[in-house]
C-alpha cells in the first residue's frame, strides 16, 4: 500500500508525460494563466519589481522632503497634484509615502517577489520536480497576490489618500477613521489587500511544504537538498504558521473600525473629540498580534536569501558549503527562534519587564545561529577558488551588510539600549541594512545567477559590476549615517527636521543621504534596463550548465518546457556540494559515485 | 539513513550520530562524505525505514494533497489560536468578567426566564460529536469502498452540520434579542460590576469565525456527497477527498471543543 | 497507511471507544460546569477550571489521535504536525502574561479604570434592551456606556 501510495501520489499529477510532446499553449496559457512554476516565477519577479521601482520611487520623494524640506520643486506639484501643494509634499503626503514604501517593500517586494520568485522557480527544478506539486493552486497563488497588489495601488488614488499610520499599522491611527485622512478608504484597502495577500503567501507555503516533502526525485534525501530549498522550507513553514495570526488581527481591526467593538480600542483622550466611548481594549493586543507574524516575517523575507547566498558562495568559491549540516541546524534554530521573540518591537509599550527581559535573552540567542552562519560563508570562501561574477559579489555583499546590520540587532535586542534607541534613526538604519538591503542583495544575487536558466540568456556583466559597486557603496553611504543620526536622538517617521534647533546640525548630512538614495535609485533602474533587455537580446547561453554547477536544475535543457526535463527525471546520487572532490572541479548531483572515489 | 541525524524535527537522533555530528561540526566535508559512505551502504542492505526520506516518494506515506491539508489545518489552528489567545489576553487584562452560567441559560421553546444553564450549548457539542463520528464512519467506509455506508454518513454528517448551524443562528437571534451585539453587551460582570463590550465582541466574533468554517464544512460535505452519487470516487479507485474533507471536519469538531470550553465553561 | 493491517472490526470498535470516551470527558465536563455555578471560592474555581482544561486537552488528543487518523500515521508526519504547534506554548504565555500585566499597571497608575471595576450596577431588563437592539452599534454602544456611568454615579 504504502509504495502504491507513493506512485499515485506522482502519478495522479499528471505531469511525466509534460516533457514529452510539444504543447499547443495560447498566449494566455503560456504568459497569463500560466500553471508552468516557471512562468508564476516570472510573473513574481517581474511584479516585484513593478512594486520595487514603485516604492524606490517613493523613498526618493521622502527623502526629498528630508534633504531639502525648506525647497520647492514645482514639477512635485504637476505628478502629485494637492498631494504636493506648492511644489513641496504635504504632510500627509509624506506619511503615505513612508507608509506605502513599508508595507511594498516588506510584503510586495520582499516577501511575494523574493520568496515567491525563488520558491516557485528553485524547488521543482532543484529538487527533480516536473512542478509544483499543484500547480493550480500555484497560479492561484500569483493571481490573489496581483489581485492584492492592485487593490494596493487602487488605495493610493482614492480621494483621501493611502493608509498613512505607518507599514505596523498600529490602532488607534488604524482603528479610527478620523485619525488622519488616510485612515478611512486607504486603511478599508489595506487591510483587504493584507488579506488577499495572506490567501496569497497561504496558497503559495502549502504548496512550497508539500512538494519539497514528497515531491523529491529518487535519491534526493533531505540532506542532499541544497541549501536554498532548505532556506525556501523554513521560509514557507514560517509563513503557514504567522501569516494566519496577522489575519485574525486584521479581522478583529475591521470589528473595530466598522461595527463598535473595542479590541484594540479604550477610553483614550482624542484631541478635538474627547474620551472615546470604547472600554476595555487594549491596543498592545494588535502591536502582540502583529509582530507574531512581523517578527518571522523578518525571517521569511532573510532566509530565502541566505539560502541563495549560500548556493552562489559554495559555486562560485569552487569549494563545498563549510559545516553543511551547521548552516541546516542554524537556519532550524532561526526558524523556531523567530517564533519566540516578537515583543522585542515593544519594549516601550509598556510591556510586563520581566517579559521583556526574557524577550531580550531569547532575542540575543538569535545571534549565535546567525554567527554560525557568517562564520561558515567566510569559511566557504576561505582559500577558495573564486569567481566574482556580479551574483557573486551581491552574494558576498549580502553578508556584509548582514554582519553590519546584524551587530546592531545586538544592541537593539537589549530593553535597556532599545528604550533610548526605540523609533530613532539608528532603527531604520538597522532593520534597512540587516533586513532590506541585505535581502534585496540576496535577491540581486539569485536573479544574476538564475537568469541564464530563466531566459535561457546572460546578463550583462559589466552593468551588472556598475551595479554592485554603486549599490554596495550606496548601501552604505545612505544608512551608515543614519546610527549617529539616530544617537544623537533623532526620531524616525519625521516630516520636517529643520525646524528643531537641535537636529539643525544633521541638515547638511540628511541632503547627503538624500542625493545618494536618488543615486542609488538611478543605478537600479541600470539593473532594469539590463534585465529587460537581456530577455530579448542578451548574449544566448551555450552551454547548459554555465557556472559549472552540481545542482539539477543545470541538467534541463537551456530554455526547459512545462515538465523541466525532456526524458526522465535525473536520479541523485550525492549532495549537491562536491566541489573540487579528487582533484575534479565539480561533480554534478546526477553522477552516480565511482568505485574509488575517495571519501574524503 | 545519515539524513536523520539533521533534521531532529522530522527524524530520528542516535547516540552514534549526534556524535558524528559534534566531532565533525566544523569538518563538513569529511561529515558529509562520512554520511555519504554511509548511504551507500544503506542502499545495498537497505532498512525500510531509512528510505522514508530518499526521495521519489513522501516521507509520510501520505500523498501531497493531504499533506497539504493538513499543514492547512496547522495554519488554521494559528489563526484561531490567535482569536482565542486575544480573548485570553483581553480577559486577563481586565477586571471583572460576565459568568457564563448567567449568559447561556436559556433554552428554545422554554419559557422566558428558565434558568438552564449549559443545557443548549451541551446539546450542540454532541451534535457536532455526533456529527464527526458519522464522518469517521464515512471516511472508513470509503476506505472499505463501500459506496453505500459513505453516502449514509454523508447525509448524517451534513445533517449534524446543519443542525449545528440551526442551533448557532437560535443562539445568536436570541442573544440578540436581549440587546447583545458586536459593541453591545446587556451582561454585567459575575461580581456585579459594569461590564465591557469585549465579551460579546469576543463571542460573536469566535463563534461566528467557527460557525463560518462549520457552513464551509457543510458546504466541502455536500458537493463530497454529490461527486459519491455520481461515482467519481469509484472510478478514481479511492475516496481520498472524503478523507481529506473529514480532516478538515474533525478539525472543525476540534476547534469547537477550544471554544466550547473557553467562553461556557471557564 | 496502516489501516490494512486493521481489520474492519477493530477500526469500528476503536470508533466506538473514542465515541464514548469523548461523550464521557464531556459529561464529565459539564458536572464540572455544573458544579462550578455555585462555588464561591476562588481557589476551587480555579482548581476546576484547571481541570476542565486538561479534560479539553484530552478531548482534542482523542479527536486529533483517532478521528483524524494522526495516530495511525507514520511518526515522520505525526512529529512534523506537533513539534510546530509547540510554538503554542510560548505563544499563551506571553500574551497572556502580558494581558495579565496591563491590568496590574492599570489598576496601579490608572484611578478612573480601577475605580470602574468597584462600581456596582443592576443587570437591566431584558425589555428596554430589546427595542434599542436594532439601532446603529456605535451609538448604542456610547448610550450603553452613559447608562452605565449614570448608573455608577448614582451609587
Amino acid at each position: 500500500m504504502s509504495h502504491e501510495a507513493a506512485l499515485h501520489a506522482h502519478e495522479s499529477h499528471g505531469h511525466d508525460d509534460h516533457g514529452h510532446h510539444e504543447h499547443h499553449d495560447t498566449f494566455l496559457t503560456k504568459y497569463v494563466f500560466s500553471q508552468d512554476h516557471k512562468m508564476i516565477a516570472k510573473q513574481f519577479l517581474i511584479t516585484g519589481m513593478v512594486w520595487a521601482v514603485l516604492g524606490g520611487l517613493m523613498s526618493v520623494l521622502f527623502r526629498l522632503q528630508l534633504g531639502y524640506p525648506e525647497a520647492s520643486f514645482p514639477w512635485l506639484e504637476s505628478i502629485l497634484g494637492k498631494w504636493a501643494k506648492g511644489g513641496q509634499i504635504t504632510p500627509e503626503a509624506y506619511y503615505a509615502l513612508v507608509t506605502t514604501h513599508g508595507t511594498v517593500l516588506v510584503f510586495f517586494v520582499l516577501t511575494a517577489g523574493l520568496s515567491g520568485t525563488f520558491a516557485n522557480f528553485l524547488i521543482p527544478l532543484q529538487i527533480g520536480a516536473r512542478d509544483m506539486a499543484s500547480p493550480f493552486m500555484n497560479m492561484l497563488s500569483y493571481w490573489f497576490f496581483f489581485t492584492a497588489s492592485i487593490v494596493m495601488l487602487s488605495s493610493m488614488f482614492v480621494e483621501t489618500g493611502p493608509f498613512s499610520g505607518g507599514w505596523t499599522a498600529y490602532p488607534p491611527l488604524s482603528a479610527l477613521h478620523d485619525a488622519s485622512p488616510g485612515s478611512k478608504t486607504g486603511m478599508d484597502l489595506w487591510i483587504i489587500a493584507m488579506a488577499l495577500f495572506v490567501v496569497s503567501s497561504l496558497l503559495g507555503g502549502l504548496n512550497y511544504i508539500a512538494t519539497i516533502l514528497n515531491m523529491r526525485t529518487k535519491g534526493m534525501s533531505m540532506t542532499r537538498l541544497p541549501l536554498t530549498i532548505w532556506a525556501l522550507f523554513f521560509t514557507a513553514v514560517l509563513g503557514v504558521l504567522s501569516f494566519p495570526v496577522l489575519l485574525s488581527g486584521l479581522i478583529l481591526l475591521i470589528f473595530d473600525r466598522n461595527f463598535g467593538t473595542s479590541f484594540y480600542l479604550s477610553d483614550i483622550f482624542v484631541n478635538g473629540v474627547g474620551a472615546l466611548s470604547n472600554e476595555g481594549g487594549s491596543a498592545i493586543l494588535f502591536q502582540h498580534l502583529f509582530w507574531f507574524l512581523g517578527h518571522p516575517e523578518v525571517y521569511i523575507i532573510l532566509l530565502p536569501a541566505m539560502g541563495m547566498v549560500s548556493e552562489i558562495m559554495s559555486v562560485n568559491s569552487r569549494k563545498p558549503i563549510f559545516g553543511y549540516m551547521a548552516m541546516l541546524g542554524s537556519l532550524f534554530a532561526i526558524a523556531v527562534l523567530a517564533f519566540l521573540v516578537w515583543a522585542h518591537h515593544m519594549f516601550v509599550t509598556g510591556l510586563n519587564p520581566f517579559l521583556g527581559s526574557v524577550f531580550v535573552l531569547l532575542t540575543l540567542l538569535i545571534a549565535v545561529p546567525s554567527a554560525i552562519k557568517v562564520f561558515n560563508w567566510l569559511t566557504t570562501l576561505w582559500r577558495g577558488n573564486i569567481r566574482f561574477t556580479p551574483g557573486m559579489l551581491f552574494a558576498i555583499g549580502f553578508v556584509s551588510l548582514f554582519i553590519s546590520g546584524g551587530l546592531t540587532g545586538i544592541w537593539l535586542g537589549n530593553a535597556a539600549l532599545d528604550i533610548h534607541l526605540h523609533d530613532t534613526y539608528f532603527v531604520i538604519a538597522h532593520f534597512h541594512i540587516v533586513m532590506g538591503v541585505a535581502s534585496m542583495f540576496g535577491m540581486f544575487a539569485g536573479v544574476y545567477h538564475w537568469f541564464p536558466k530563466m531566459y535561457g540568456r546572460h546578463l550583462n556583466n559589466s552593468l551588472g559590476y556598475i551595479h554592485f559597486w554603486v549599490t554596495m557603496a550606496g548601501a552604505y553611504l545612505i544608512f551608515w549615517p543614519m546610527h549617529y543620526q539616530g544617537l544623537a536622538g533623532m526620531p524616525r517617521r519625521y516630516f520636517d527636521f529643520s525646524i528643531w534647533e537641535s537636529f539643525k546640525q544633521f541638515a547638511d548630512l540628511n541632503r547627503f543621504i538624500s542625493t545618494v538614495a536618488m543615486i542609488v535609485f538611478a543605478t537600479q533602474i541600470l539593473f532594469l534596463i539590463n534585465f529587460f533587455y537581456s530577455i530579448f537580446k542578451g548574449r544566448k547561453v551555450t552551454d547548459p550548465n554555465p557556472w559549472k554547477s552540481n545542482t539539477l536544475e543545470w541538467t534541463t535543457p537551456i530554455n526547459p518546457g512545462h515538465g523541466n526535463w525532456p526524458g526522465e527525471i535525473p536520479e541523485v546520487h550525492r549532495w549537491p556540494y562536491d566541489y573540487g572532490k579528487d582533484g575534479v572541479d565539480f561533480i554534478p548531483q546526477d553522477v552516480p559515485v565511482g568505485e574509488h572515489e575517495s571519501s574524503h | 539513513m545519515g539524513l536523520h541525524i539533521c533534521i531532529p524535527i522530522l527524524g530520528r537522533l542516535t547516540p552514534k550520530k549526534v556524535g558524528y555530528f559534534y566531532s565533525n561540526i566544523l569538518d563538513s566535508q569529511y561529515f558529509c562524505t562520512e554520511i555519504e559512505t554511509e548511504m551507500s551502504n544503506v542502499t545495498t542492505a537497505s532498512t525500510k525505514e531509512a528510505k522514508w526520506w530518499n526521495g521519489g516518494k513522501s516521507p509520510f506515506d501520505v500523498e501531497y494533497g493531504k499533506v497539504m491539508m493538513w499543514y492547512f489545518l496547522m495554519s488554521d489552528a494559528f489563526t484561531f489560536g490567535a482569536f482565542l489567545i486575544s480573548y485570553g489576553t483581553v480577559r486577563f487584562s481586565t477586571n471583572g468578567w460576565p459568568d457564563p452560567n448567567k449568559v447561556f441559560k436559556s433554552f428554545p421553546f422554554a419559557p422566558e426566564g428558565v434558568n438552564a444553564p449549559l443545557v443548549f450549548v451541551s446539546i450542540m457539542t454532541f451534535i457536532l460529536i455526533v456529527s464527526s463520528v458519522t464522518m469517521v464512519l464515512a471516511v472508513h467506509a470509503g476506505k472499505m469502498m463501500d459506496k453505500k455506508g459513505v453516502v449514509r454518513n454523508m447525509i448524517w454528517t451534513i445533517i449534524g452540520g446543519i443542525a449545528f448551524l440551526s442551533c448557532q443562528a437560535w443562539e445568536w437571534n436570541h442573544l440578540h434579542h436581549e440587546g447583545a451585539w458586536w459593541g453591545l453587551n446587556p451582561f454585567i460582570n459575575a461580581d456585579g460590576t459594569a461590564s465591557t463590550t469585549n465579551f460579546t465582541n469576543f463571542f460573536f466574533t469566535i463563534t461566528g469565525f467557527h460557525g463560518f468554517h462549520v457552513f464551509s464544512g457543510v458546504v466541502i460535505n455536500i458537493i463530497m456527497l454529490i461527486m459519491t452519487l455520481m461515482d467519481k470516487f469509484e472510478q478514481r479507485g479511492r475516496y481520498l477527498m472524503i478523507e481529506k474533507a473529514g480532516l478538515y471536519w474533525h478539525f472543525v469538531d476540534l476547534v469547537w471543543v477550544f471554544v466550547f470550553t473557553c467562553f461556557y465553561l471557564l | 497507511m496502516s489501516d490494512n493491517t486493521h481489520d474492519h472490526h477493530d477500526v469500528i470498535a476503536e470508533i466506538k471507544k473514542v465515541t464514548i470516551i469523548l461523550s464521557v470527558l464531556t459529561i464529565v465536563e459539564l458536572i464540572l460546569g455544573f458544579w462550578m455555578i455555585d462555588i464561591t471560592s476562588e481557589g476551587l474555581r480555579l482548581g476546576i477550571k484547571g481541570v476542565i482544561v486538561i479534560l479539553m486537552m484530552a478531548k482534542a488528543f482523542y479527536i486529533v489521535a483517532y478521528f483524524m487518523h494522526l495516530k495511525h500515521e507514520l511518526k515522520n508526519l505525526i512529529m512534523t504536525i506537533i513539534v510546530p504547534l509547540a510554538l503554542f506554548i510560548w505563544f499563551i504565555i506571553a500574551f497572556i502574561s502580558d494581558g495579565n500585566s496591563f491590568k496590574n499597571l492599570r489598576n496601579n497608575y490608572d484611578r478612573r479604570f480601577k475605580e470602574q471595576s468597584t462600581i456596582q450596577v443592576k443587570q437591566e431588563e431584558h425589555g428596554a434592551k430589546h427595542e434599542a437592539a436594532g439601532s446603529a452599534h456605535g451609538e448604542k454602544a456610547t448610550e450603553t456606556k452613559k447608562e452605565e456611568h449614570a448608573a455608577g454615579e448614582h451609587h
